[in-house]
């Protein structure tokens, strides 16, 4: 039974007993939550799969690769009371970041806009009272426009370690003396606090994007070392591996593609803050059909 | 059913009601009996607002003896009080009842004077002697309109100007031209008379309509001043031309070519000539542990208050006073060891001492400091003043060891004028006298002993004394600034008053409310992750032709009034953490979080850069060549004209946390909170200076 049904009906049983018909509204409404969570709710058993027949083993794979990208982030925002001044404000402050990053003549380097905030500058959590989640009342409405700023530089697949740290403490400085905010903002620390968040200290992150390729690689590696293992024990135990009968990718958030916020072109693509190679895993579990050997010569486990 | 209908309701409400909240802001209404403004100027009683009240009622209905008589109900020590005037002034109780004297009707007046006459004419007489300055006073605050009233503020005009009290003397020959069209006493005269002391007064807009009604309307009178009889316009050009420097202040044209700045070139390889590594000499010698506890401190991120004198620069580095050779950089003479301020840093008490509130000032052979020990063990130790000889820094007094200071919290720069030392500052409590909460007042002192000449209140705070009992908690409170202005001393005490004193005696003239942030709460519980809003520095009022600019550091409105007319001339929104830099060719140029350009007739915003680090506070260089900041990153170089950075001057004090410009004649000085280094400035120029009749409190 659906809420509005439940409600629905609750009310045309009877009507002269207002109280049973609220307390089933407090019922209903009070569960509401309890089922929608409901909905979403995964097994955590997942990764174990059910004692079935066959032999189960897992495969591994990691190949590496050099970031292509490196990527700045940076904050570019303005406010004010006056809209038309956070406007020319902030239209300032854009302008600047990309004539400046323009006047390196890079061409390599491109400045990537992501989506407008308009905001209300001061709309934060009241920080003065602990367990106050108020929005702070007191403040004057100023409108607040903001607007994240990528920064990407392509090709470093190529470069060498000093070359790309030339590149990127050139695109540092350059995003600082435009004014630009590099790193995390300020107004996050007290949730980094609060709820004990780690904030990202990385001013850039490398990025391997499109690893198709890299990753099919590794799939068949996995998918080779998963057989050889089960051929492995298969021998030993004096049984005739059969066909793959089911296949369960495990997952690493190592090795997880990045989700992408609202406000992103969508891509595949792996991130480190640390100059390296990105490591493309892959992590299969695969379960074979078994057979006794034709020549009888199975040894199998003592019954 | 009502039950679940009555729930209904509350559920759909409910977000209603939390929007509902977010809107209840209401805006601010400048009055000063408005309690939500943090400062009062010294209010009337309520008995004096009563009978002006009355006043307006019986005048109404034309009962002029009850409605006079409510008038005068009005006692002397009350006429001094302030009431709510017109355009968010706030003025005497004086000067409310002259201007509603004025305003009556013909009927009104001529009941007034069958009333008043007698007994300002008995005043008149009686002016003569000690009794003169104070019976003519009396006479123009409280008897104006009445027959004599013209002939009193005539003679009383002579007086100020023989006294060099000059606006004072114009306020007393306009009211009669303005306000008394019935005088017996030779307009033209009285015109010329105004013109004289509007000219050393310096208001330039005044003088130039007065001059024209000189040439045009009084063109057929002759007039004798001085032994010179000739028409009035005449006489004015001629008197003018006999003293060049009276006339220099109300031309209005540029200065003369030969005190243009050089342009400071930054685009060439500047190597410095030399520096004065304050933070190297602290941390010397320290652990990884330590040097990290000391970043960590608001001193370690303090800058010195510097001021030049001569060839020697004068610093108050936290309480810390020290004096350096501009040609050596050898430092001539300081308090104490660097190094002490490390000890200083580690205790809670020494952090509630805003490094802002150190303020110094030199002048020939004096230093004059308002400072604290940092080391003092008191929480609430209030800040003192110091005089030093400029020569080996030996302390000649300090308000701590004179017993008139015991109340007193300076807290603004001070300002020298002459023989006069003029000190804003925050009178402490004193429950026995009836006073509980603290007052601002301005103290005059005399410069080489610390004697106190006078004291005048400004006004009391609607708060009381600030507590800093928890880590961390530094003395935000906003610092008043002073303005020297043609004898009137402005202070604009920045949370919500600029008021106008008179320099010569103290007497407060008027106030001007400007709308202004509520005021904060007195004690702070916790420091837990408090969230601060960026707030720049307090900044002194700028002149713009006789107009002046005020922007409070808690108020998101610029405010430009007439001072000598004593009205609003335009009022502007602007974000809450600007502040004023400085004003050019039509354009005002803001620091904040941005450094950005107002466009003045239009009162438009022409551009805003982001500078690293914000333009919060430091000084900035504003010139016709361009505009100059500090900035962690160097010294940046805008364009006046579009803001885009035109050049970037890395200079030798990188990692510092940016901070004052200075220049001289042959050096750029650049000071933070880790040194301050000398560049020569390579072509020789003419420091830009303030006018003379303007003086400001750095």
């Amino acid at each position: 039974m659906t809420a509005t049904s439940a409600l629905a009906s609750a009310s045309a049983r009877d009507r002269r007993a207002p109280s049973f018909a609220t307390a089933l509204v407090v019922l209903v409404v009070s569960a509401l939550p309890g089922s929608a969570r409901a909905q979403f709710f995964e097994s955590s058993q997942s990764s174990t799969p059910p004692n079935i027949e066959g032999l189960t083993v897992v495969g591994k794979a990691t190949i590496g690769a050099k970031p292509d990208f490196a990527e700045v982030e940076l904050d570019v925002s303005a406010s004010a009371e006056l809209t038309g001044d956070a406007i020319v404000k902030f239209r300032d402050s854009k302008k600047r970041v990309h004539d400046a990053f323009a006047a390196l003549k890079l061409a390599d380097v491109v400045v990537e806009e992501r989506g407008l905030l308009v905001d209300q500058k001061g709309a934060m959590v009241n920080p003065y009272y602990m367990m106050d989640y108020s929005q702070n009342a007191r403040t004057k409405t100023e409108v607040q426009l903001s607007r994240k700023l990528v920064v990407r530089a392509s090709k470093l697949a190529a470069m060498d370690e000093e070359a790309v740290l030339q590149l990127v403490g050139r695109l540092l400085d350059v995003a600082q003396d435009a004014g630009a905010h590099v790193g995390p903002s300020a107004d996050m620390n007290m949730y980094y606090y609060r709820y004990g968040m780690q904030p990202t200290t990385g001013l850039v992150r490398f990025v391997l994007e499109d690893y198709e390729k890299i990753q099919e690689q590794a799939y068949e590696q996995a998918v080779a070392d998963a057989r050889r293992r089960a051929e492995r024990l298969a021998r030993l135990s004096g049984l005739e591996l059969g066909p793959v009968v089911a296949i369960h990718e495990i997952v690493h958030s190592a090795a997880t593609p990045v989700p992408t916020p609202n406000d992103e072109v969508p891509r595949k693509r792996l991130e480190t803050t640390k100059f390296q190679e990105i490591p493309v895993r892959v992590e299969l579990q695969l379960r074979f059909a078994i057979h006794p050997r034709a020549d009888g010569e199975s040894k199998g486990p003592a019954q | 059913m009502i039950s679940m209908r009555c729930m209904i309701a509350l559920v759909l409400l409910s977000p209603a009601l939390a929007f509902g909240q977010s809107g209840a802001v209401e805006e601010e209404k400048v009055s000063n009996d408005n309690p939500a403004r943090p400062l009062q100027m010294p209010p009337a009683t309520t008995e004096v607002k009563e009978a002006l009240d009355d006043f307006e009622r019986f005048q109404r209905r034309g009962a002029w003896e009850r409605a006079l008589k409510a008038l005068y109900s009005i006692t002397e020590d009350q006429a001094r009080r302030f009431v709510d005037g017109d355009a968010g002034f706030i003025v005497p109780v004086a000067q409310k009842r002259r201007q509603v004297l004025t305003g009556l009707p013909p009927e009104g007046q001529a009941a007034y004077r069958l009333f008043y006459d007698a007994e300002a004419a008995k005043l008149l007489a009686e002016a003569e002697g000690p009794a003169e300055l104070a019976n003519l006073e009396r006479i123009y605050s409280a008897y104006f309109t009445t027959s004599i009233g013209d002939d009193a503020a005539d003679r009383l005009g002579d007086l100020y100007f023989e006294m060099g009290r000059f606006d004072r003397a114009a306020d007393c020959w306009l009211s009669i031209l303005r306000d008394r069209p019935d005088t017996n006493l030779s307009p033209a005269t009285i015109a010329l008379k105004s013109a004289l002391a509007l000219a050393r007064a310096g208001r330039r807009s005044e003088f130039a309509q007065v001059r024209a009604d000189l040439v045009d309307r009084y063109k057929d009178d002759v007039t004798t001043i001085g032994g010179r009889t000739a028409a009035p316009a005449a006489l004015l050009r001629q008197i003018l031309e006999d003293d060049p420097a009276v006339g220099v202040l109300v031309e209005t044209a540029d200065p003369a070519p030969g005190t243009v700045d050089a342009p400071l070139d930054l685009g060439r390889p500047i190597e410095p000539d030399w520096q004065l590594r304050l933070a190297e000499s602290i941390e010397a010698g320290m652990t990884p542990v330590e040097l990290n506890q000391w970043r960590s401190t608001m001193i370690s991120a303090a800058k010195p208050a510097v001021t030049i004198e001569g060839s020697t620069l004068y610093a108050n580095y936290m309480g810390l006073i020290f004096a350096v050779d501009l040609n050596s950089g050898k430092l001539r003479w300081r308090s104490d060891a660097f190094h002490h301020l490390k000890a200083a840093a580690s205790q809670q008490n020494g952090m509630a001492a805003g490094p802002g509130r150190f303020a110094i000032l030199a002048s020939g052979e004096s230093v004059w400091t308002v400072t604290r020990d940092v080391k003092s063990q008191n929480y609430m130790a209030t800040f003192h003043l110091e005089c030093r000889r400029a020569d080996d820094g030996e302390v000649v007094w300090k308000s701590t060891d004179l017993t008139d200071y015991a109340r007193f919290d300076p807290n603004g720069p001070p300002l020298l004028n002459g023989d006069v030392l003029y000190v804003p500052a925050k009178a402490q409590p004193n429950p026995q006298e009836s006073q509980p909460l603290p007052q601002q007042v301005v103290l005059a002192i005399q410069p080489h002993d610390g004697k106190l000449i006078w004291t005048t209140e400004v006004g009391v705070f609607r708060q009381g004394q600030q507590r800093y009992y928890y880590y961390n908690m530094v003395d935000t409170s906003p610092q008043p600034r002073l303005l020297l202005r043609a004898g009137s001393l402005y202070v604009d005490t920045h949370v919500g008053i600029l008021a106008r004193l008179d320099a010569d005696g103290g007497g407060l003239d008027w106030g001007y409310g400007y709308k202004t942030a509520a005021p904060q709460s007195q004690m702070h519980f916790s420091s837990y992750n408090r969230v601060q809003q960026p707030q720049a520095v307090a900044g002194p009022p700028i002149e713009i032709g006789d107009a002046l600019l005020i922007k409070g550091a808690q108020s998101s409105r610029l405010n430009a009034i007439d001072p000598n007319r004593m009205t609003t001339l335009w009022e502007r929104t602007v974000s809450k953490d600007s502040r004023i830099l400085s004003a050019d060719d039509g354009t005002l140029f803001l620091g904040g979080q941005e450094l950005a350009a107002l466009e003045l007739e239009a009162r438009g915003l022409s551009w805003a850069t982001r500078l690293p680090g914000g333009s919060l506070e430091g000084e900035v260089l504003v010139r016709p060549d361009g505009v100059f900041q500090l900035t962690p990153r160097g010294v940046f170089e805008l364009d006046p004209g579009s803001g885009d950075v035109r050049r970037i001057f890395r200079g030798e004090d990188l990692g510092s946390g940016g901070g004052d410009l200075l220049l001289t004649d042959d050096r750029l000085l650049t000071v933070s909170n880790r040194a301050v280094t000398a560049y020569p400035r390579g072509a020789a120029g003419a420091e830009a200076s303030t006018t003379p009749m303007e003086k400001v409190s750095r």
